[in-house]
C-alpha cells in the first residue's frame, strides 16, 4: 500500500513537471528574453499545463525566482517589475490575449501637475540622485531646442507621459508599433530578434512579449478543477540601448544605461469603454537611486479624431 | 496507510477549524451568496505601500485650488472653493475615514489578503485593510448583490469583485460622501467606483473610474500603483477620537469661504505658473486639449474667473430617493430590534418586543395594510404606540389605519378608558402637542392623543429606554426625534433627509436656526464606532439609512446656506 501511495504521488510529480515544461516556465517572474523569439518559446496557445490545470501557481516565486509553482500564500517576488504569475509566454500577433490596436487618448487623471505643466526643479518623488537633481535644476527647454535635443523630452521613458495620443497597429506578425501624436515619436516592440546593429536612440530598442498570467501551471496535487481563467495576460516590454534624455518632461535626465520595463494591461468596462494600462519601471543606476515606477492610462478612441502629430519642437 | 490517513484526517479538520476560527465576521457566505470561485487568479496578498509618485500627486498633500484633472462639475467646483482648511476643525471632520479610490492614497500602510470558505476552499472575499483610519474593505467573491439603495451607506462602501483574466475588478457602491481630493473636491454618496487590480511582480497597478453623477460631468479615471514590502512594517493602528479644536467655539459655526472669497484660489496656479482655469479643474483638463483651451490667456483668466461662481439657475438637487416604488413595502433591521419600513412615503420605523409594537411614524397611508402586514411578520404583538415626528399627511397618512389596527392593554380598565375614541382598543399615538394642533387644524385624519410640550417624552418599552424629543423651531414648531438607547437608533423624522433640503415651514414656527439646532442636539447625541463610521443609526424622514456623518454633512451645508445668505 506505501508502494501505490509513493507511485501516485511520484506520477503526480512527473506530470508537475511535464505541465511545466511544456507551458515555458511557470512562477518564472522577469524570465530572459529568449534570444529566438516566440518560437522558442513554446508551449500550447494556452500557455502551458495539462488541461483543468488552471490552479495553484498563486503565489508562486518571481522575480527571477526559480521556475516551479511556489508555495502558495504569496511568495515572495524578487525584482521591482518581475513576473510573480505562473504563465507562459508566446509572441507576436497571433498569441495576443487582447487587441490593442487603434488610436488611444490618454488621460491625465494621476499625477496631472507634472504632466500637464513641468517646471524646473519640480520632481516630486522621482528617486533622482544628486547627478542628476544638477542636471534637473539646469533644465532648460529653450536651450535644448537651440542644440537640436528637444526630442530628449519625448523619450520613451517619458513619451508615455506626455498628453497626447497614441497610434497603434501591427507592423508586421512580429512587431507592434506605437507612433505618439506628442513629439512624432515611433515606438516598435519587437515579439521576434531585435534588430541588430541598431544604434542608440531616444526611443531604444524595445523587445516585447506576451506574459500570460494565469494560463497554465496546476499546483501540487492537482490543480485546478475550478472555473478556467479567460485566456489573459499582459504585454511586457523591455527597452534598452537608449540615448540619454529625459525620464520626465521637466529635465530629470535618464543615462543610456538604463532599462525601462513596461506592462501593458487592457481592461474593459461594462459600458464598452476600453483603458490601456501603462505600468512602468525605469531602472537607472546612473541618475536614480531606485527604480522610478509609474502608473499611466489611455482611453480607447473610436478614431482618429485628435491625433494631430506635432514635433517635439512644438511645430 | 491507516496512518497517512489518519494523519491527513487531522490536517483536514485542524484547517477547517482554524478557518473557521480567522474567518471575519462578515465574510461567511450568507443567503443569496454563491459559491466563490474555486481558481482566484492573481494573489494579491501581502503588505504594501503606495509608490510614492501617489503620496505626492494625489494625497491631502495637494495644494488648495489644485482640482486640475479632475472633471468635476459647477457644483463640485464651488463646493471645494468654499472648503477651508479649517474645516477639519469641527468635530465630525476630524475623523472622517477615506471613501476609495481615495482609501489607497493615504501615506500609510495597506495589508491585503483572502477570505475562503473553511469547507470548500472557495474564494470568499478579498480584505484591504488600510492602516490610516483603519479601512477595512471586504470585496465579495461569492456573487452576492449589493444591498437596497435603502441601506446604510460606509466609508469603505459595499464592494463585489470578479477575475477578468489577470484583472481583479471591483465594483463599490453604497459609499458615503468622501473626498476625490482632500483639498475639498467631494464625491458624493452617489458615486459607483470600479476599480481594475493588475498585479506585475512586486507593484500592484490599478485604474480607478469613479462615476459621480453629483459632482463629475464624466467619469473620472486614474492610475496608482502599491508596492509590496518585503517585512511587515508592524504599524497598523489609527486611533481617532475627535476633540475640542477652537475652545469656546459654538456648534453652528462650520468654516466656510462665501462665493468668491477664498483667499487662496489663485496661490497653487501662481505658485506652479500655470492658467488658474487648469488649476480649476473640468473634463477639458483631463486630456491633451487643455493646451489649446488655455493658449488664449486672457481668455481662460476670464473663464476661470466665471467658473469661481455660481452660474445660471440654481441647479436641481440629485440626490437620489433609494425609497422603493414598487408599491411594497420593504423592512429592513437598522440596529436592535428596530427596523425600518420603506415603500409608502416617508420613512417608518418600527421596535417591536415582548409588549409590542411601537411605531414611528405611518406613511402616506395608501400602503398602510402591507405596512400591518410587515409589522405582523416581525411581531405576533400589536401596535402600542405611534410616535409622529411631525404633522405632515406622508409621515402621518397610515394613523387611522395602523392605529386600529393596534391596541394599547396599558389604558384598558384605567381612568384613560373612556377619555377619546379607541382608548385601549387601538393603538396610542403620540406627539409634541403642536403637531396635533397642525393636524387637527388642517383636518388630517387620526390626530395624536397623547401629547407633550417642552420636555422628553420617554418610555421604557421592549425592555428599552425611548425618548421622545421636542424640537422646537425646526421645520415646524411640533417637530421630534425619537431615540431607541439600547438599538442605539435616533428617528430624525423631516429635520434629516438624504434627498432634499428641509422644508422650513416659517408660518408654522419653523426657522433655520431651529433646524440646525436640532442637527446638533441629534449630533450630540450620537456615537461613532470609528472613523465617523457605523455607532449610531440615524433614520431620516426620508433616503436611506445613516449615521452621524451624513447628519453632520447636512448641518455644515445649512450653515453655509445661513451664512451665505
Amino acid at each position: 500500500m506505501k508502494r501505490m501511495a509513493i507511485a501516485i504521488l511520484t506520477l503526480a510529480a512527473a506530470i508537475e513537471v511535464f505541465g511545466q515544461v511544456r507551458g515555458g516556465a511557470p512562477g518564472a517572474g522577469a524570465p530572459a528574453i529568449p534570444a529566438g523569439g516566440a518560437a522558442q518559446r513554446g508551449g500550447p496557445p494556452a500557455g502551458g499545463g495539462l488541461p483543468g490545470a488552471g490552479g495553484g501557481q498563486r503565489g508562486g516565486p518571481a522575480g527571477g525566482g526559480p521556475a516551479g509553482g511556489g508555495p502558495p500564500g504569496g511568495g515572495a517576488p524578487g525584482g521591482a517589475l518581475g513576473g510573480g504569475r505562473g504563465g507562459g509566454a508566446r509572441g507576436g500577433k497571433a498569441g495576443a490575449p487582447f487587441d490593442m490596436t487603434g488610436y488611444w487618448v490618454s488621460v491625465v487623471g494621476e499625477d496631472w501637475r507634472w504632466r500637464a505643466f513641468p517646471t524646473r526643479g519640480d520632481y516630486g518623488a522621482v528617486p533622482l540622485n544628486q547627478a542628476a537633481r544638477r542636471i534637473a535644476d539646469a533644465w532648460d527647454p529653450d536651450k535644448d531646442a537651440a542644440a537640436g535635443e528637444a526630442c530628449k523630452a519625448f523619450a520613451a521613458p517619458s513619451v508615455m507621459r506626455v498628453p497626447g495620443r497614441l497610434h497603434i497597429t501591427w507592423q508586421d506578425e512580429q512587431t507592434l508599433k506605437i507612433e505618439t501624436d506628442a513629439g512624432k515619436q515611433t515606438r516598435v516592440f519587437y515579439f521576434a530578434n531585435l534588430p541588430e546593429n541598431k544604434t542608440e536612440d531616444y526611443q531604444g530598442s524595445s523587445k516585447a512579449e506576451w506574459d500570460l498570467g494565469n494560463a497554465g501551471a496546476g499546483g501540487l496535487f492537482f490543480g485546478g478543477g475550478g472555473a478556467a481563467s479567460a485566456p489573459s495576460g499582459s504585454l511586457k516590454v523591455i527597452t534598452t540601448r537608449m540615448k540619454s534624455g529625459y525620464a520626465t518632461r521637466n529635465g530629470v535626465p535618464f543615462s543610456n544605461t538604463a532599462t525601462l520595463t513596461e506592462y501593458y494591461d487592457l481592461v474593459k468596462e461594462k459600458n464598452g469603454v476600453e483603458y490601456l494600462i501603462l505600468t512602468s519601471s525605469l531602472d537607472d543606476p546612473t541618475y536614480m537611486s531606485q527604480p522610478m515606477w509609474t502608473a499611466t492610462h489611455f482611453k480607447k478612441q473610436a478614431d482618429a479624431t485628435g491625433f494631430i502629430p506635432v514635433g517635439c519642437d512644438g511645430k | 496507510m491507516k496512518t497517512i490517513y489518519r494523519i491527513f484526517g487531522i490536517l483536514l479538520v485542524a484547517g477547517a477549524a482554524v478557518g473557521a476560527q480567522i474567518q471575519a465576521p462578515g465574510a461567511a457566505p450568507e443567503n443569496g451568496a454563491g459559491l466563490g470561485p474555486m481558481v482566484a487568479g492573481t494573489d494579491f496578498s501581502g503588505s504594501w505601500r503606495p509608490q510614492q509618485l501617489v503620496l505626492e500627486s494625489q494625497t491631502a498633500a495637494g495644494d488648495l485650488a489644485d482640482f486640475g484633472g479632475i472633471p468635476l462639475n459647477d457644483a463640485a467646483r464651488i463646493y471645494a472653493l468654499s472648503w477651508p482648511a479649517s474645516r477639519q476643525t469641527v468635530k465630525q471632520h476630524q475623523c472622517m475615514g477615506y471613501v476609495t479610490p481615495y482609501f489607497w492614497y493615504a501615506p500609510a500602510n495597506y495589508r491585503i489578503w483572502e477570505e475562503r470558505d473553511p469547507f470548500t476552499q472557495r474564494l470568499v472575499s478579498w480584505r484591504f485593510y488600510g492602516q490610516i483610519a483603519q479601512g477595512d474593505r471586504t470585496v465579495y467573491m461569492d456573487g452576492r448583490p449589493h444591498p437596497p439603495a435603502y441601506a446604510p451607506h460606509t466609508f469603505e462602501g459595499f464592494s463585489t469583485g470578479e477575475y477578468q483574466g489577470n484583472t481583479l475588478t471591483v465594483t463599490t457602491t453604497h459609499l458615503k460622501r468622501g473626498w476625490i481630493k482632500a483639498n475639498g473636491v467631494p464625491q458624493s454618496d452617489a458615486a459607483t467606483v470600479v476599480e481594475h487590480y493588475v498585479r506585475h511582480g512586486d507593484t500592484i497597478t490599478m485604474l480607478a473610474v469613479i462615476d459621480d453623477p453629483v459632482y463629475l460631468t464624466e467619469p473620472l479615471s486614474k492610475a496608482s500603483m502599491l508596492v509590496r514590502m518585503s517585512r511587515d512594517p508592524d504599524a497598523w493602528l489609527y486611533p481617532c477620537d475627535d476633540s475640542e479644536q477652537i475652545f469656546g467655539r459654538k456648534s453652528d459655526v462650520v468654516p466656510n469661504h462665501l462665493f468668491g472669497q477664498n483667499p487662496y484660489s489663485r496661490e497653487y496656479a501662481d505658485r506652479r505658473k500655470m492658467p488658474l482655469l487648469a488649476a480649476l479643474g473640468g473634463r477639458e483638463t483631463m486630456y491633451p486639449e487643455l493646451a489649446n483651451a488655455v493658449r488664449d490667456t486672457a481668455a481662460a483668466e476670464n473663464q476661470a474667473k466665471a467658473r469661481m461662481m455660481p452660474s445660471g439657475p440654481a441647479a436641481v438637487s440629485h440626490a437620489p430617493d433609494p425609497t422603493p416604488k414598487d408599491g411594497e413595502i420593504h423592512a429592513m433591521r437598522v440596529s436592535g430590534d428596530v427596523y425600518l419600513l420603506a415603500g409608502d412615503g416617508a420613512n417608518i420605523a418600527v421596535q417591536v418586543g415582548p409588549q409590542g409594537a411601537l411605531m414611528v411614524d405611518t406613511g402616506t397611508g395608501k400602503l398602510a395594510d402591507k405596512v400591518v402586514a410587515a409589522i405582523a411578520k416581525l411581531s405576533a404583538k400589536p401596535i402600542q404606540f405611534i410616535v409622529n415626528t411631525t404633522y405632515r399627511p406622508d409621515h402621518t397618512g397610515g394613523n387611522a389605519k395602523l392605529r386600529t389596527a393596534g391596541a394599547d392593554p396599558s389604558l384598558t380598565g384605567t381612568f384613560f378608558s373612556m377619555q377619546f375614541q379607541g382608548a385601549g382598543s387601538a393603538a396610542t399615538i403620540i406627539s409634541q402637542l403642536n403637531t396635533q394642533t397642525h393636524m387637527m387644524e388642517q383636518k388630517l385624519a387620526a390626530p395624536p392623543s397623547d401629547t407633550f410640550i417642552e420636555d422628553r417624552r420617554r418610555k421604557y418599552y421592549n425592555g428599552e429606554a425611548v425618548e421622545v424629543f421636542p424640537m422646537p423651531n425646526a421645520t415646524t414648531d411640533g417637530d421630534s426625534v425619537v431615540h431607541f438607547r439600547r438599538a442605539d437608533v435616533i428617528v430624525a423624522g423631516d429635520i434629516f433627509t438624504t434627498t432634499e433640503y428641509p422644508h422650513i415651514d416659517t408660518k408654522l414656527g419653523g426657522s433655520v436656526q431651529g433646524e440646525i439646532d436640532a442637527l446638533n442636539f441629534i449630533l450630540d447625541r450620537t456615537v461613532y464606532v470609528h472613523d465617523e463610521d457605523g455607532g449610531t443609526m440615524i433614520i431620516p424622514g426620508h433616503g436611506r439609512i445613516t449615521d452621524e456623518w451624513e447628519v453632520a454633512e447636512y448641518r455644515d451645508m445649512l450653515v453655509i446656506i445661513r451664512d451665505r445668505v
